[in-house]
């Protein structure tokens, strides 16, 4: 089966940006269009995301600048179930956390969820790239999807 | 017998999709390396976990959400607020600090 990085890339899931200036709700919509492009979310899809980061706080932005901006089961305007991933050359600024840390992303997966069984396997399988260091250090230099495939290849994610 | 074993577990994040299912998946990971069956290990959105919270044994969250669980753990619940809510380790060495796990 497909690794989510290797749909990423089948899929045109991607988006590389500079980053310059770009805001996090600016961040979040475009890292959302390659899924907008092929009809997996709606246009609107990223306003809801935005919504709940909003209201709780920059929570989707992990260890190694790692932001997951998703939204709730089933959300409007989720038509497919998708990863929309996108690099920025430039740290976006999602302000600070609870504890007045200062949060702050360059690498997006932005996750679009109909169906159940797909989604819980992006879900894993993002667990562990998440915490595989190296293989973000190299997502994070990508700037084409080939560099996504390299990356990929070079530092794969054990298995479970 | 572990401490754990028979338990009720919950995981919640703001959405119930996202996060939630991170940490459900590391939680799992735990307790099988521990050899631990819980009673029920499940996720859920914080606003259904609010409620529901006082019915489980042990409700993990993202230290975020901290505030939203306030006074649950005077209805003997432990709450465990995680920074990574991927993070077996991280989970490991709460459920250690709490008394939990051996």
């Amino acid at each position: 089966m497909a690794s989510v990085l290797q749909t990423i890339v089948e899929k045109k899931h991607y988006r590389f940006i500079d980053g310059e200036g770009v805001t996090w709700q600016e961040a979040v919509r475009l890292s959302a269009e390659s899924l907008v492009a092929d009809g997996t979310v709606s246009a609107d899809y990223y306003k809801q995301i935005v919504k709940c980061i909003e209201e709780y706080g920059p929570y989707v932005v992990f260890d190694h600048n790692v932001a997951m901006p998703h939204t709730t089961r089933d959300a409007e305007g989720a038509f497919g179930t998708g990863v929309g991933f996108m690099v920025s050359e430039k740290m976006i600024d999602f302000g600070t956390d609870e504890d007045g840390e200062k949060k702050e992303a360059n690498l997006f997966f932005t996750l679009s969820a109909a169906d159940n069984d797909a989604h819980m396997d992006n879900i894993a399988q993002l667990s562990q790239i998440f915490m595989n260091d190296e293989l973000l250090d190299a997502l994070a230099k990508a700037r084409t999807p080939e560099d996504i495939l390299a990356a990929e290849a070079a530092y794969p994610c054990e298995e479970e | 017998m572990a401490k754990l074993d028979g338990k009720k577990l919950l995981a919640c994040c703001a959405n119930g999709a996202g996060s939630s299912l991170m940490m459900e998946n590391a939680i799992r990971k735990v307790m099988k390396r521990n050899n631990i069956t819980p009673g029920e290990l499940r996720h859920c959105p914080v606003s259904e976990g609010k409620t529901a919270a006082r019915n489980y044994d042990v409700v993990f969250c993202a230290r975020t959400f901290v505030k939203t669980f306030e006074g649950v753990e005077s209805a003997g619940t432990v709450l465990i607020p995680l920074k990574n809510v991927m993070s077996d380790k991280e989970i490991e060495a709460a459920l250690k600090e709490a008394d939990l796990l051996d």
